[in-house]
């Protein structure tokens, strides 16, 4: 946890990035990508048309619901590597929320879908913490394990009970009517009520973690969970707390999913948003100011590399090692940072 | 009689890869480090490896270049881990993530195209062994390198003087510092080491056990199962090698439960090794658990068993060491 | 020969050593002391080449470095022994003998641990992992190594802690044996004057990280304490309360308890304690003492028998319900399990008095600085502070109608001022009617200040002393295992 100025760490961030966007391109050379080509690609598909930047609001909603979720385990020393699978686990409640309104419903319905979708990703997040904090089984074992359990569980649903009828295809379940789905905002695809909730999360977890004295408390958890028991703090309960709150976010993540852009429940609902955000947590340091902005730009990364294939021959998973090689450079350059305080102390 | 040997075969085959990763990590663990990249690695490296042998048409060319792949992200783990003081499990997440993604990226030429494999060995008058000739008769290379790996990392750990070092160093690293031990240096050659292992785990996934390359290949996720096998096993080569075996026989035994039961759905079976890592976890760490410390108590016969299963991690495992900071 | 020649040490603006010059002649024995904090260990960390100095130099052989590595060092002889011997816990015997020494096959390493332990009377499996040692069986070991690689010169960093005198007696008679037949260097470091007086040929003073003097023998008590301590010497430290003639209900009454801990259980405890008294516990390391203190908090579990306090029937021990009755527990390890690191001051005061709501500032005065003197900022991070203000901070949250204090090693690492502060406070505790059972591997500590004294052997209660028998020798060999009324058989 850095206690720098924002000042500081935005300039060693801008820093890892110059070093990020260096590694990319010595990284794509062996694909044959033009590199200035590549990087044009990948901000014209994001940013050249205002139905594309609400593709990117509609990615940037749940990235930063995940994200600022993640905030609260790791103030308590936690890796919810499991957000993925309560991203799923949320949708899959949301959806299941909807099954017996067939022929739509009103806003109420919407509420309530998005209700489940918070209690499915507490549940699963629960599940993990339970793992962790009874059985001893460290979360990123009990989170991984849950997340391929929560995509077979999505796989057997959408061929099995859930399949369209006729046809059970990847293509996933019936669509929702669509008095059913979250209202757009203007004429681009992403639904205000999903921007609202995630300004809404970033709002929570702020007042949470720094104005209340629940978030005091789970700080001194994360600090020392021996010395919060001596305190009397309840260190497994405030623990398990954390994991479902985080879970509660991710759900709603994967509740817009399902309401705002898909509509159905998809064996990809996810589309490694859960991972993702772990990535962008890192990368801000866990500073929640930072978190909003580098959401931005993944989603922008996202949306861009979904053109590659198109026009580029490329794989889309560009984006994912960019993303990959700025955190890691983030690494780098705060170890070399170390490194070089280390030998200045030493002479 | 037959079958039962075509079976064994098959979890030789279908575990020999993951031996291979399971070691290679045991052996970083031994030595303190925690390398979370391990499902990456093996991705990234069967890509470079089948590809690889593509390009030059020599398999072996290509396994090679898996290990030199997976040598090289656990060395940048090794770096940026203990010497520049960073979280090993953060940096390794990333590369986890990272190496998936530059496997898909680098790959896409290499989709679903044909390519060498490292075909079978046969061993001369084998064959007409009973039952073990069906097992050994014609083996894919990869299942004799993951026996001879499994040999090798338990007489190297400790019937040598260089695996005392190693099993030292992840025991206590200050107490090594003070024996004149390079701690640092130590561990980032075991880095290297257990990552070689892990690049050969991809190759003979992409080369051997499920040849080719493809998005999906079809060994996601066995990175995070090797890394639960090196605990449930103790850390120790034999009882890695043996709980990874154990993985293989349950996919095995998988494949021929869903022809039994084709009314179960398909994805009950594909992630099913996953509970099946929680519930070895859970299993471990049930020796610790207060209230079957009463029952042993009560009933002492019990307690030679509880010996046996209690596992002691490398004492020093995931923490950092600096010898400039002196003891 | 071993010359340290204007020897400096500094972390940051802390002089841990501030321009040190010895010399140490071969065949003799040296004390280095000081109170915790003085320097000394660092000083012979650099000695034997485990830490760097920021400048000076050591001359040994007649030649001349600038600092030393564990290697070099070996290779001069030099051998260093820590209070907690630096090995490997879960690695076997032979193998903690034989790292770090030139290339032998485990046939050579087992005769070889045969053959010195043969000469020195120690009795070694060669194959048994050395957690099954005690610290005693542990450090001989070390030193068997040391002097096995060819140790000419043997520091011993605080040797006698947690060893029963009989094995100290075993140590120093070896020791003696190495310098005056062998001709080795001994340098012993400690805070003990007895141990000094006893055995050195001469005495290093360090205070405050400078030497401050060199004396040799005969040692004048009064010059070496105020050299020790400077002015810090004169302190009274307050005696035990006096106990009321009148019992009155007792505040601890424990009934066949047994208590389960991670590593060993321990049952059949029935102890009653009043209040205002002091109670020590004694014994060696992982004898029972520590669980008991554990087990009366409810941080270890109770499976069998109950306990009163003050009355109260507690068949289950549940910490955060014994808390609420009064018990507090304070552990030796202060950072690393009884405060955050990176939380200040003001939040540690927040969290410890969750009843208080607002602006606790003034509280904060009150309760710390005035009353425990903690001169820090509020906003300080519980990790900048000294050891000495860290434990003013612990005792500065434990709530005042605290009835039961279980303390472990309430003085660990405090310089003399400090632990005297400490002591006089647990005093004034007591005599406002709390009860107090504190552990402290330092046996002078226990005897001095308890009423009572529970020695602890091989994970039970061996004896409950008190008055007389509150002494050295009795309690020392209830320590290393003799029976109490076979001692008072041979006392009659």
């Amino acid at each position: 946890m850095n206690r720098e100025s924002l000042l500081t760490q935005t300039g060693w961030l801008i820093l890892a990035l110059l070093l990020a966007l260096a590694l990319t391109v010595i990284v794509a050379l062996p694909t044959g990508a033009p590199p200035f080509e590549t990087i044009y690609v990948l901000f014209q598909g994001s940013l050249s048309s205002w139905s594309k930047v609400g593709r990117v609001l509609a990615g940037w909603v749940p990235l930063t619901l995940c994200s600022a979720g993640l905030l609260i385990p790791f103030t308590a020393r936690l890796w919810n590597i499991g957000v993925e699978g309560q991203v799923i686990m949320g949708a899959i409640f949301c959806t299941a929320a909807l099954r017996p309104f067939d022929d739509g419903g009103s806003a109420g319905v919407i509420a309530l879908a998005l209700a489940a979708s918070a209690a499915g990703g507490a549940f699963w997040a629960l599940l993990a913490g339970l793992l962790r904090v009874f059985g001893r089984v460290h979360e990123i074992f009990s989170g991984l394990g849950l997340n391929f359990v929560a995509l077979g569980v999505t796989l057997w649903l959408i061929f099995g009970p859930w399949k369209r009828p006729g046809v059970a295809s990847m293509s996933g379940t019936e669509p929702l009517d669509i008095s059913l789905w979250l209202p757009r905002l203007a004429n681009m695809s992403v639904s205000w009520v999903g921007l609202a909730l995630a300004v809404a999360a970033l709002a929570l977890v702020y007042i949470l973690l720094h104005r209340t004295k629940w978030g005091l408390k789970l700080r001194a958890v994360g600090e020392n969970p021996k010395a919060a028991t001596l305190f009397s703090l309840g260190p497994r309960r405030r623990l398990l707390q954390a994991f479902m709150f985080c879970g509660g976010l991710a759900g709603l993540a994967g509740a817009v999913q399902v309401l705002g852009v898909y509509h159905r429940l998809l064996p990809n609902i996810s589309s490694g948003y859960g991972y993702t955000a772990l990535l962008v947590s890192m990368m801000a340091s866990f500073r929640l100011s930072l978190v909003p902005f580098i959401c931005l730009f993944f989603a922008i990364l996202n949306v861009g590399s979904i053109q590659l294939p198109l026009q580029l021959g490329l794989d889309s998973s560009l984006s994912g090692v960019i993303q990959g090689i700025m955190v890691l450079s983030l690494f780098i350059v705060q170890g070399l940072r170390l490194w070089l305080k280390q030998r200045k102390e030493a002479d | 009689m037959d079958t039962f040997a075509l079976t064994i075969a098959a979890i030789l085959m279908a575990g020999a890869p993951l031996v291979l990763a399971t070691l290679g990590e045991t052996l970083t663990e031994k030595a303190g480090i925690v390398n979370l990249s391990l499902d990456g690695s093996i991705l990234l490296a069967a890509m470079a490896a089948f590809a690889c042998s593509a390009i030059f048409d020599s398999p072996w060319l290509g396994m090679l270049a898996g290990a030199a792949v997976g040598a090289a992200i656990a060395g940048v783990l090794g770096v940026i881990g203990i010497y520049l003081g960073q979280s090993q499990l953060a940096v390794g997440f990333i590369l986890t993530l990272l190496s998936r993604d530059l496997a898909y990226f680098l790959g896409h030429n290499f989709s679903r195209q044909p390519g060498p494999d490292l075909g079978l060995w046969t061993i001369p008058g084998m064959g007409d062994v009973p039952f073990v000739g069906l097992i050994f008769g014609a083996r894919s290379p990869v299942v004799y390198m993951s026996l001879m790996a499994i040999v090798f990392c338990w007489w190297w750990m400790f019937r040598t003087e260089g695996g005392m070092r190693l099993r030292a160093v992840g025991e206590s690293p200050r107490a090594a510092f003070g024996r004149g031990i390079r701690v640092r240096l130590v561990r980032l050659y075991y880095c290297l080491a257990g990552g070689a292992l892990v690049g050969l785990a991809g190759g003979a996934y992409s080369l051997a056990v499920k040849p080719g390359w493809g998005r999906p290949q079809g060994c996601e996720g066995a990175g995070w199962i090797a890394l639960a096998i090196v605990i449930f096993g103790g850390w120790h080569p034999v009882r890695t090698a043996l709980g990874a075996f154990f993985f293989a026989a349950l996919q095995v035994s998988g494949i021929h439960l869903q022809e039994i039961f084709p009314s179960i759905p398909a994805p009950v079976f594909q992630v099913a090794p996953f509970p099946m890592m929680i519930l070895t976890l859970l299993a471990v760490n049930m020796g610790r658990m207060g209230w079957i410390q009463d029952i042993i108590r009560r009933h002492p016969f019990l307690k030679s068993l509880s010996k046996g299963w209690s596992i002691e991690a490398p004492a020093a495992l995931g923490q950092d060491f600096n010898p400039k900071k002196g003891l | 020969m071993i010359v340290l020649n204007d020897i400096h040490k500094h972390y940051g603006r802390v002089r841990a050593n501030d321009g040190i010059s010895l010399t140490l002649e071969p065949g003799r024995i040296y004390a280095l002391v000081g109170e915790n904090g003085a320097g000394k260990s660092t000083l012979m960390r650099i000695l034997a080449g485990h830490t760097r100095p920021t400048s000076g130099q050591l001359t040994l052989n007649g030649e001349t470095l600038s600092h030393l590595t564990p290697a070099l060092a070996r290779e001069k002889g030099v051998g260093m022994l820590y209070q907690d011997p630096l090995d490997f816990p879960a690695m076997p015997v032979w193998e903690n003998f034989q790292l770090g020494a030139p290339k032998r096959s485990k046939r050579e390493v087992v005769d070889i641990i045969g053959e010195l332990s043969y000469r020195l009377d120690a009795c070694f499996l060669p194959d048994e992992p050395v957690s099954s040692l005690t610290v005693g069986e542990r450090q001989l070991l070390e030193l068997l190594r040391l002097l096995d690689l060819g140790a000419t010169t043997l520091i011993l960093d605080e040797p006698t802690t947690g060893i029963t005198p009989e094995q100290k007696q075993d140590l120093f008679d070896l020791l003696m044996k190495l310098a005056r037949e062998e001709g080795h260097t001994i340098v012993l470091v400690t805070h003990k004057l007895s141990e000094a007086f006893e055995m050195a040929d001469s005495i290093f003073i360090m205070r405050q990280g400078a030497l401050v003097g060199t004396l040799t023998p005969p040692y004048d008590e009064k010059e070496l304490v105020s050299l020790m301590f400077g002015e810090a010497a004169d302190g009274e430290v307050e005696p035990l309360p006096e106990l009321p003639a009148d019992a009155g209900k007792p505040r601890l009454a424990m009934h066949d308890v047994l208590f389960a801990g991670p590593k060993y259980s321990m049952g059949g405890l029935n102890f009653t304690a009043r209040p205002g008294e002091c109670i020590g516990l004694a014994g060696l390391d992982g004898s029972g003492q520590e669980l008991f203190l554990r087990g009366l908090c409810g941080l270890d579990r109770m499976p069998g028998g109950s306990f009163d306090l003050d009355g109260v029937n507690h068949a289950s021990n549940n910490f955060a319900g014994l808390r609420k009755a009064g018990v507090q527990f304070v552990p030796a390890d202060r950072l690393a399990l009884a405060l955050f690191p990176g939380l200040n001051l003001m939040e540690h005061i927040t969290l410890a008095f969750p009843d208080r709501h607002g602006d606790l500032t003034e509280f904060y005065h009150s309760q710390c600085v005035d009353k425990f003197n903690l001169q820090a900022h509020p906003d300080t991070h519980a990790v900048e502070l000294s050891g000495g203000n860290q434990q003013r901070l612990l005792l500065s949250l434990i709530p005042d109608e605290t009835k039961l204090l279980l303390m472990e090693h309430p003085t660990r690492g405090l310089d003399a001022g400090s632990a005297r502060q400490v002591w006089n406070h647990l005093k004034r505790r007591c005599a406002e009617g709390a009860t107090l059972i504190f552990f402290s591997p330092d046996l002078e500590e226990v005897l001095e200040h308890s009423h009572r004294v529970i020695v602890f052997y091989d994970r039970a209660m061996a004896a409950v002393v008190e008055g007389e028998d509150i002494s050295m020798e009795v309690v020392g060999a209830l320590m290393a295992g003799k029976r109490y009324d076979e001692l008072k058989e041979a006392e009659a």
